[in-house]
């Protein structure tokens, strides 16, 4: 497929050009010192040399927050308005990196198993995704060992890669993509074919194909203790994480009226698996911890097919106490290894 | 430094005096550390010390599972050790059983975190062991420069200013979770029959988290800074502390994690307490 040059300077004024074609703009926005994905207000704002946002692009299908159904209670008949939204705004996404954008198609395996859900779905369609590859990905950063790559192109649109003269090399994936192009005309040019791109190096921290045998062997495995002890169970790893999807359903209301909100949960807090008995399933860290590592490598195979972890390393930068996922699932690799 | 607290784990352990050590062992990368529990001698090489022991180990102290063990240690910063003198206070360990080892510390953080900048708890204070040198404590005269600077501002804007701050929270708990002195084993939030306070990330939900953290720490938070830190979406949490520790040195000269018998100001009553607060 043809390639595409965008120059030096110019990422403003594409920017410009898609908002003028009636695209909303997501892009990594710098909120009190942190990156985050956000509307692009002014074109200045949209940072693509972030190689790690502190949250995913997930927020943007899957909102931490999302009211399913709103009702009423007159005293004799209930009135009922569900939340899905009937066309969601048409937007780009602009600056996620391979990994957050692999996490997408394993998602949607996810989300149109046993019902299909027409909240992320909607939004997934009316969305375009252009990821950059990473010409410098850092310690944290481990795609490579999970099937992707740092210019992989899995889920994406369009994929921008950093030329060494400063500039990007655009290459449309889908039909969506190549409406990027069309939009962008005037600001982009027929690629040369000579220009130098700059991808960088993950190295590969584990062997995949040991952890998933591993793993089902060891549910029972003084490994989990060992690990996890110090986890604080708080939640951060699972919202920062772009395929943790669990999610908690709650009613908001008074006597008059109510919403039914679907709001981000996870694994790691003590309550996620509270019976209403009292009794708790996982009622210490390690049995949370070992969960969640359980549901990426493990029980997600077993369904779809696919490790449920993409490699992007937000879990281990933002962990409170260190915990590195790479580390925990490199240390399975070489049990298995050892234990053969 | 390193070699004595190593000697010291290991003396402790060797002993029998204590059954754990909880220190600061090597991160993932060289600009962190992680949390380790030491039960024999010869892991104590494990422990380390350096800038990047951030995190308050004393959160480790009230956990159920650690509780029922016996007489434990805990590396600690200065701030970090006052959380021990309100956890025993507050009847939540029985100090006897804690051996708290201080650790002498010039600040942690490249650059330092703010709260280093007016500690006066650089040697630590109610340690059992105290590990480095005598260090000054710096002067606390500025401490509540950044909240005088917020309450400068007219209600209107200081309103919208928490508004805007506490509606970027994506409600992951790891500002109570990573806080010594939220202990209790089920939190106001967690309580869903009914559901006292919205779980939900929206800003009512996270007014009424934040502002209810922020309360039930008056009196009490001994200013470690563990939940700004661990924020990941940068709230500057330790404002709201602030304030709240403003007001309870004010109004009762008390500062929280200092002397072990001093009264708790949120949970006594004395005949002489300004009514000023209820005005």
């Amino acid at each position: 497929m043809a390639e595409f040059k965008l120059n030096e300077g110019r990422l403003q004024e594409l920017i410009t050009k898609l908002r003028d074609a009636g695209y909303r703009v997501v892009a990594p926005v710098e909120e009190e010192g942190a990156f985050v994905f956000k509307e692009v207000t002014e074109p200045g704002q949209a940072r693509l040399d972030v190689l790690r946002t502190a949250r995913s692009i997930k927020e943007w299908f899957f909102p931490r927050v999302e009211p399913t159904l709103r009702y009423e209670f007159d005293g004799s008949a209930v009135r009922c308005e569900s939340g899905l939204p009937e066309s969601p705004q048409k937007t780009v996404i602009i600056g996620c990196r391979p990994c957050d954008a692999a996490s997408l198609p394993m998602l949607d395996t996810l989300f149109d198993w046993d019902y299909r859900d027409e909240y992320w779905f909607r939004r997934r369609e009316a969305t375009t995704v252009i990821s950059v590859a990473c010409d410098v990905p850092d310690s944290y950063c481990f795609c490579t060992s999970v099937g992707g790559s740092p210019e992989g192109t899995a889920g994406a649109d369009l994929l921008m890669r950093r030329t060494a003269d400063g500039g990007y090399l655009l290459e449309p994936l889908t039909e969506k993509g190549r409406a990027i192009i069309e939009a962008g005309e005037g600001v982009l040019e027929l690629a040369s074919g000579t220009e130098e791109v700059l991808v960088g190096e993950v190295p590969q921290r584990f062997a995949l194909d040991k952890v998933k045998p591993w793993l089902d062997q060891n549910f029972e495995h003084d490994y989990w203790k060992e690990i996890s002890y110090k986890c604080l169970s708080c939640g951060i790893c699972a919202f920062v994480c772009p395929t943790c999807h669990c999610f908690d359903i709650q009613d908001e209301a008074d006597l008059e009226r109510g919403v039914r909100i679907k709001s981000w949960d996870s694994c790691c807090f003590p309550i996620f698996t509270r019976h209403g008995s009292g009794h708790n399933p996982r009622p210490t860290r390690d049995t949370r911890y070992r969960q969640r590592v359980m549901h990426k490598f493990r029980y997600y195979v077993d369904k779809f097919g696919v490790t449920a972890c993409v490699g992007c390393g937000r879990c281990s930068s933002s962990c409170p106490i260190d915990m590195n996922i790479c580390s925990v699932v490199a240390g399975v690799a070489e049990l298995a290894e050892s234990s053969k | 430094m390193i070699d004595e607290l190593r000697q010291k784990a290991r003396e402790l352990l060797e002993t029998g005096e204590v059954d754990l050590v909880i220190g600061y062992g090597e991160g993932s990368d060289p600009t962190r550390t992680m949390p380790v529990f030491i039960r024999r001698p010869e892991d104590c090489e494990k422990l380390v010390w350096n800038k990047y022991c951030y995190n308050n180990l004393t959160s480790y102290l009230t956990w159920p599972e650690l509780k029922t063990r016996g007489k434990r240690a805990v590396v600690c910063k200065g701030c970090d050790a006052k959380a021990v003198v309100v956890l025993s206070k507050e009847r939540q360990i029985d100090r006897k059983n804690v051996i708290v080892i201080g650790m002498a510390c010039e600040g942690v953080g490249e650059p330092l975190l703010s709260k280093c900048e007016f500690c006066d708890v650089r040697t630590p204070k109610n340690c059992d062991i105290v590990i480095g040198p005598e260090i000054t404590p710096l002067s606390k005269e500025k401490q509540f420069e950044d909240v005088e600077q917020l309450e400068a501002r007219d209600p209107a804007d200081r309103w919208e200013f928490w508004r805007e701050q506490f509606s970027r929270c994506i409600k992951c708990y790891a500002c109570r979770q990573a806080c010594p002195l939220c202990y209790c084993t089920q939190c106001i939030v967690e309580r869903n029959q009914p559901q006292w306070v919205p779980t939900s990330a929206h800003p009512r939900g996270n007014l009424a988290w934040n502002v209810m953290r922020a309360m039930h720490l008056a009196g009490r938070c001994i200013g470690c800074g563990e939940c700004e830190r661990v924020c990941p979406s940068n709230i500057p949490l330790m404002l709201a502390n602030k304030k709240l520790a403003q007001v309870v040195k004010e109004q009762f000269g008390y500062e929280s994690g200092y002397d072990i018998d001093e009264p708790l100001p949120m949970a006594s009553f004395m005949p002489d307490d300004s009514d000023e607060l209820f005005k």
